[in-house]
């Protein structure tokens, strides 16, 4: 038992990453991951809608007729996105302005639906938090490495850290194209990793 | 005894070879080349120099390392892919942008796809937009053409007669002093990159391409027909300041930026263009409506690169009209 | 549990229940932050007034004034007018902006010299014209700071023009637009009789006169009334189209 607990949540770190092997989720991932705590941001209040949907879901599975299932999760999911949204709104103004306009696309990340479906629909509570705990992990991890990565080629810093001059920095990593090769390469790096 | 060879057709071969034809690009390259010599002094020396170095290193050494294939720099594409990426550079860019220019032209465009053959888009053009969208300030401040007279540490710079045309049609007619005269601009008497800057030395480069049967004339053609046609519309319509003549505009469009250049040389690479004739001309008329959208709406002066880009992208898809097989017969 | 079957009264009844469940629970999260929310807006407006004025102890703002599109916050310690910021935009402006327009914060302080400035919101292009908001404002480079400069004793239009202030390198059109924002902050608060009263009574000059955008006729393009119609800046089409 503990081991399937232990892999469920690797599961969605390491082998099944929404990001770099399920490439689910893509429009956060290319548009948020700017800079490394842009990238954390947007992957920890993923991770929190990702875990609490699951557990409702979960919990709720016996309750919801399947012909509605769908609206049923969506209703859910868009419950506790609106509930992030609002805190951060509040509490986090300065995030809330970089990411505003991605967070209500939470709600259709696939990632969250897919999960919902595929794994919360379908197991106990205590392992569906688990995958939405890995799942979120993975995809926090994920979008921390491509900001790291775009924010470090595109202005020299990590997490805002001067690691070199800015004037060495090229732009474009901070730019969409820059989203788009940082993340081929990362993935293309990734598998090669993953499958030795 | 010789062992006979057995073997489907054909038979004959007429020694054509990709290092042949990239020879002859090169060949064809050279007289425009030696005019931005002329203008830029040893500034456009030291860049191709960087430039071309940079390529074949990295092809070689992609191929060696990571790929472990055999090694394609006798093939001489890497030295035209280098060649034509100091073309589009302005003479006075740092060296290690240049560097960057050229990993990203063979690492990212040419390499990652599986060398040449399998790019989808033209590598010279990938490097030199990364680097424009990467170092913008230095990408677009051109040194004045003052040949090897003076130092190059403190240059004078100046905008590019785009650039100038560019504030001119948003209604700063004063602006247009800065468009030089027509006479300069044939012979490269102009801001601009390296090897942009000849209009009537690239032309007859390219046809010499055309007459050594390297290129088809329809990209070039279809494009510059689009444009002139474009150009000639804006100046009917009146969307032009009251001190430029349409004809004048017209021409200016077609022997200003990237337009030369772009059209015989960049867009006419065999791999990145469409194979059938038609496909060609679509191919080229494309390539002369975004340039021209760019340069009148967009917020860059200049559009070639992003133009020649964006149909690329569309090759595929044009390969898409295939002559007709022999004896097919046509469907009722 | 078993599972509920798909009937119509099973599926209005768990949607009906999940719905009401959510709202109420959204409901209460709403409550517990509009609060913050609303802090956190006039905050944002509040900090961002706040940078571009001199720091004083006891500074009230008084409620924006609105004149020519532009809009002003007033700035008192006590019943002394200490400066004012200033909201202007790239609208209407001779020289346009390369990508779209522009906002910015301006601060002056009574004399009219300008404190500081953000830019609230720009379409500029990266590494180009972006580069406006530390530009203008970089100690290390006085011939392009404006900091302390004043509008009606310096020439603000870029060098190339024969103006004061060096333009961000390959960005001119930028800097052009730029400079008139902030000419056309000036002129909002240069009519505001409290500067005219404050510059006389300190520095015993007359009252500047509202400067000009460069390039712009200042007769308003009007040949019957402007002495030098015949120049070229007169010819010239009046504003955007």
């Amino acid at each position: 038992m503990k081991n399937k607990a232990l892999n469920t949540v690797l599961n969605g770190i390491l082998r099944e990453n929404p990001v770099f092997a399920l490439v689910l989720g893509m429009c956060p991932t290319l548009a948020t991951t700017t800079s490394a705590i842009n990238g954390m941001s947007m992957g920890l209040a993923t991770t929190f809608v990702l875990i609490c949907s699951n557990v409702v879901i979960s919990l709720l599975k016996n309750l919801i007729p399947d012909k509605v299932r769908i609206p049923a999760f969506i209703v859910v999911i868009a419950t506790f996105v609106t509930m992030v949204q609002l805190l951060m709104q509040a509490y986090l103004p300065a995030i809330y302005e970089v990411l505003g306009l991605f967070i209500p696309l939470i709600v259709v990340n696939c990632i969250v639906l897919g999960r919902a479906e595929a794994f919360a629909a379908k197991n106990t509570v205590g392992l569906s938090a688990l995958d939405g705990l890995g799942m979120g992990i993975g995809f926090t991890l994920a979008l921390t490495l491509i900001g790291a990565v775009r924010e470090l080629l595109g202005t020299g810093c990590v997490f805002g850290l001067n690691l070199y001059s800015e004037t060495y920095g090229m732009l474009i990593f901070v730019l969409a194209p820059g989203a788009f090769i940082v993340l081929g390469y990362l993935m293309a790096l990734v598998q090669k990793l993953l499958k030795k | 005894m010789k062992q006979f060879i057995v073997s489907p057709a054909p038979h004959f071969h007429s020694g054509d070879s990709v290092r042949k034809n990239m020879l002859l690009v090169i060949i064809a390259l050279l007289p425009a080349y030696a005019v931005s010599v002329w203008q830029f002094g040893w500034g456009a020396l030291i860049t191709t120099a960087i430039s071309v170095a940079a390529c074949v290193l990295f092809e070689w050494l992609i191929a060696k390392y990571i790929l472990k294939q055999k090694s394609t720099i006798g093939d001489l594409s890497a030295v035209l892919t280098g060649l034509l990426l100091a073309f589009n550079l302005p003479s006075n860019l740092p060296w290690w942008i240049v560097i960057i220019g050229a990993l990203v032209a063979i690492g990212v465009a040419k390499m990652s796809f599986g060398g040449l053959g399998q790019n989808i888009f033209n590598p010279a053009l990938v490097g030199r937009v990364f680097l424009l969208i990467s170092f913008p300030a230095q990408m677009t401040t051109w040194p004045v053409p003052q040949g090897f007279a003076t130092s190059y540490v403190d240059a004078a710079t100046g905008a590019t007669p785009l650039a100038a045309m560019k504030v001119a049609l948003t209604g700063s007619d004063s602006m247009m002093s800065a468009v030089p005269e027509m006479w300069d601009i044939l012979i490269g008497k102009m801001g601009g990159s390296l090897g942009e800057v000849s209009a009537l030395l690239l032309l007859a480069g390219g046809i010499f391409l055309i007459a050594t049967r390297v290129i088809t004339w329809h990209i070039p053609v279809s494009i510059m027909a689009t444009v002139a046609l474009f150009a000639a519309v804006t100046g009917w319509a009146g969307m032009l300041p009251e001190s430029v003549a349409t004809g004048e505009y017209v021409m200016l469009s077609l022997c200003t930026g990237g337009m030369m250049l772009g059209a015989w040389f960049m867009a006419t690479d065999y791999v990145t263009s469409p194979m059938s004739n038609w496909g060609k001309i679509i191919f080229g008329v494309g390539i002369g409506v975004i340039v021209m959208v760019i340069r009148t709406w967009g917020a860059y002066p200049e559009g070639m690169s992003f133009a020649i880009l964006i149909m690329n992208a569309c090759a595929p898809l044009l390969n898409l009209i295939r002559p007709k097989r022999f004896g097919e017969k046509k469907k009722a | 549990m078993a599972k509920l079957q798909s009937s119509f009264k099973n599926m209005l009844l768990s949607l009906t229940l999940i719905a009401l469940v959510a709202a109420a629970a959204l409901a209460g999260v709403y409550m517990l932050t509009m609060a913050p929310i609303e802090a956190a807006k006039v905050a944002k407006q509040q900090s961002a007034i706040m940078q571009v004025l001199p720091e004083m102890e006891g500074m009230t703002i008084a409620e924006a004034e609105e004149v020519n599109g532009i809009t002003l916050h007033k700035a008192y310690v006590g019943e002394e007018w200490i400066g004012t910021a200033v909201e202007a935009t790239t609208e209407g402006n001779q020289n346009m902006p390369f990508g779209g327009t522009f906002r910015l914060m301006v601060g002056f302080n009574k004399v009219g010299d300008v404190v500081r400035y953000v830019v609230l919101e720009q379409a500029e292009t990266p590494g180009l014209g972006a580069l406006m908001s530390t530009w203008f404002c970089n100690p290390d480079k006085p011939k392009s700071n404006i900091l302390g400069k004043n509008p009606a004793t310096t020439n603000f239009s870029v060098s190339k023009d024969g103006g004061d202030v060096d333009a961000i390198t390959a960005s001119t059109i930028t800097s052009r637009a730029f400079l008139e924002v902030v000419v056309k902050a000036y002129n909002g608060i240069a009519q505001q009789p409290m500067l005219i009263e404050a510059v006389s009574g300190a520095t015993q000059v007359e009252a500047p006169a509202a400067p000009v955008a460069e390039g712009a006729c200042p007769y308003g393009n009007d040949p019957a009334t402007c002495p030098d119609c015949s120049e070229k800046h007169c010819q010239k089409k009046g504003g955007q189209q």
